[in-house]
């Protein structure tokens, strides 16, 4: 008996103090690039892509390369980690890039390590035409992405957008950086670019042939332009549905705008909005069974939500005389929109769907409008007026992270972003 | 025919008295170990309850769009003694972010509001080595020791901005963390891992960063042998 309770106040004993710890800082991870082995000349291209790739997504810190400890000539595997430990690195990323013998191919070799643990993490060899070589960098950034988010990153994605010039307004897509800038119409009056699904084609509003806007759709990769809908006074504002299958716009008929659904060829359209004034802008829930979209029937245009086929309409806005733009989010949660403020400014917004919580993004930063969402739902792309001509930025959903995007002399707007690399 | 009083006694058999005596000792074991877990059942986790304090400024028409969240003001001046005599009460000013947490705490703990502390008491009760925002005049030493604790560790609690805001919600672990009787942490042990590596390694690096203090000798025994448990929370 004696030796039982004594046993059991000493396991009793092992009860320790408890502190509760919450509110850890979020940060970048510190990362380490180091200075790329081989051809100096596609290293330096590499490296420098894949920093600006690090660097505007937020997710990581990169490390003055002034202050790195290891030796130049370091190889890229058996190398000492305590010098990368003692400059504050947690991932290194190390690569070495060759010139083919026709100098018309690159062959690189990348790796990411874990520094603190002392092991390697990624190893990718990549052999591209000397042209691709930035995608190379994209590819293998996208990689480090997924490795430590678990979601696919943006890298390798493309995003179409309006230039603006004096001879008009014209379609292009350009790297998620901006760079690698390709056209894809003339610069007549053409707007509102939106991607279809498969990354394939793009549909917007153009006018042409003397009539008002109408939708079109060409083809990324031939250029080819073709109708989509020519119907009503006017047609735009496309959005492909999620599975592509069907194409949302807005289309005035006799002086009334509402939305309408078709087919993805715009063939079979159907009225799903019947309210007095305009119901415009609209934009596919993720799950394809929800519209968000813009509508006057209060007095004022306000975000609303639907079934796709029209009916459960819920009033999402609250808040604000002018709302609009709405981009519902790949993951569901939030709807961005444009909304005017008390001082006549466009400024971004996202209003959480299950509470309708409004929290704003851009401040005081000229007018700021169009918001389009990254395909991982991590950032957003947007049209600002800061800098003087309309230019397109990027930011996180919670407002942080503000980077530019495109400096085009004329101006450029109305973005939206491609989806993942298959 | 009576018994004989020199007849030996019945005694009772040996395998049912053993029986007995292993049932009466788990009986002990478990009671030892149930009841003090009977009154002093730990509480069901609670949802942290996160204060975000009104901002100093003018109260916003709810039907205007938001403004962005500010910076919260510059810190307060230093506390002067007057050197003219007081004229009239000046019109009260409105409550700083500090002032408003100060009484956000109070309120949370129980206290009375701070309104004494307007102006300042002088001789306000409590520890050099306290905080601002703590409302208790004094302090056991070993709760001021594990306020300690609690703010070096936090000072290097980094969660890594690669894991989802989504996934961070959800991330929790406990850490044993063993203290020497320099302050020096002895050795860690999860004892239980969030199942995020990013996250799990951030906090070994937290922990490893932090530099505590001499625990007090009542303590430093306990804190040696058994350590004290970190529970990490988003």
């Amino acid at each position: 008996m004696t030796c039982s309770l004594a046993l059991a106040l000493l396991l009793a004993a092992v009860d320790r103090p408890v502190i509760d710890l919450s509110g850890g800082r979020v940060q970048p991870l510190p990362m380490a690039i180091a200075r790329p082995l081989g051809a100096a000349d596609v290293g330096a291209v590499a490296e420098t892509v894949l920093s600006q790739d690090f660097d505007r997504s937020g997710l990581f810190r990169l490390l003055d390369r002034a202050a790195f400890l290891a030796p130049a000539s370091e190889g890229l595997t058996g190398f000492d980690y305590a010098n990368w430990q003692a400059v504050g690195a947690q991932a290194l990323v190390k690569m070495s890039c060759e010139a083919g013998a026709a100098s018309a191919e690159v062959k690189c070799d990348m790796r990411l390590y874990d520094v603190s643990r002392a092991q390697e993490l990624l190893h990718g060899s990549y052999t591209a035409p000397r042209q691709g070589l930035r995608l190379v960098a994209h590819r293998f950034g996208d990689d480090v992405v997924r490795y430590f988010t678990r979601e696919p990153g943006v890298f390798q994605t493309r995003i179409a957008w309006v230039r603006e010039s004096e001879a008009g307004k014209q379609i292009v897509t350009s790297d998620w950086d901006g760079f690698a800038i390709q056209p894809l119409t003339g610069a007549s009056i053409n707007l509102l670019p939106s991607w279809a699904p498969d990354g394939k084609s793009i549909a917007f509003s153009a006018f042409r042939e003397g009539t008002g806007a109408h939708l079109f759709v060409v083809d990324v990769e031939s250029q080819r332009v073709r109708a989509l809908v020519l119907s009503g006074d006017f047609a735009t504002g496309a959005s492909w549905s999620p599975d592509g299958s069907r194409l949302l716009f807005s289309s005035s008929v006799n002086d009334n705008s509402d939305l309408y659904v078709a087919q993805a060829d715009g063939s079979a359209a159907r009225r799903v909005t019947d309210a007095r004034g305009i119901d415009i802008s609209g934009s596919w829930s993720p799950d394809g069974k929800r519209i968000a979209f813009v509508s006057e029937r209060a007095g004022t245009p306000q975000v609303y939500t639907m079934a796709a086929d029209g009916s459960d309409v819920r009033r999402l806005t609250f808040q604000g005389n002018y709302n609009q733009e709405p981009a519902w989010s790949p993951k569901g949660d939030l709807i961005a929109f444009s909304g005017r403020d008390e001082h006549r400014v466009f400024d971004l917004y996202t209003v959480a769907v299950d509470t309708g919580k409004v929290t704003r993004l851009t401040q005081n930063q000229g007018t700021n409008e169009k918001p389009a969402w990254a395909p991982n739902g991590r950032y957003l792309l947007f049209s600002s007026t800061r800098t003087g001509k309309r230019q397109i930025w990027m930011t996180q959903p919670d407002g942080s992270n503000h980077r530019q995007v495109t400096s085009e002399k004329g101006g450029a707007s109305d973005p939206s972003w491609g989806p993942l690399p298959k | 025919m009576p018994r004989s009083l020199l007849a030996p006694e019945a005694r009772m058999p040996a395998l049912p008295a053993l029986a007995l005596a292993v049932l009466l000792h788990v009986a002990v074991i478990a009671a030892a170990l149930w009841l003090p877990r009977l009154f002093d059942r730990a509480k069901p986790p609670r949802k942290p309850i996160i204060a975000h304090l009104v901002a100093l400024g003018r109260p916003r028409d709810p039907r205007l769009l938001p403004r962005k969240e500010s910076p919260p003001p510059s810190a307060a001046q230093p506390l002067t003694a007057p050197t003219t005599k007081p004229g009239p009460a000046p019109k009260k000013p409105e409550p700083s972010r500090r002032e408003l947490m100060e009484r956000a705490l109070a309120s949370a703990a129980g206290h009375a509001t701070p309104e004494s502390r307007e102006p300042p008491d002088p001789e306000r009760a409590g520890s050099a080595s306290g905080s601002p925002e703590g409302t208790a005049a004094s302090a056991e030493e070993g709760d001021a020791y594990f306020t300690a604790v609690h703010d070096a560790v936090l000072e290097h609690y980094v969660v890594p901005s690669v894991i989802s805001e989504r996934e961070r919600l959800f991330l929790s672990a406990s850490v044993i963390a063993w203290i020497g009787a320099d302050g020096r942490i002895l050795k860690h042990e999860f004892q239980a891992k969030s199942g995020n590596t990013f996250f799990d390694q951030a906090l070994e690096r937290a922990i490893e960063q932090t530099k505590l203090p001499a625990p007090p000798p009542d303590l430093a025994r306990a804190l040696r042998d058994s350590g004290v448990v970190l529970n990490f929370r988003p």
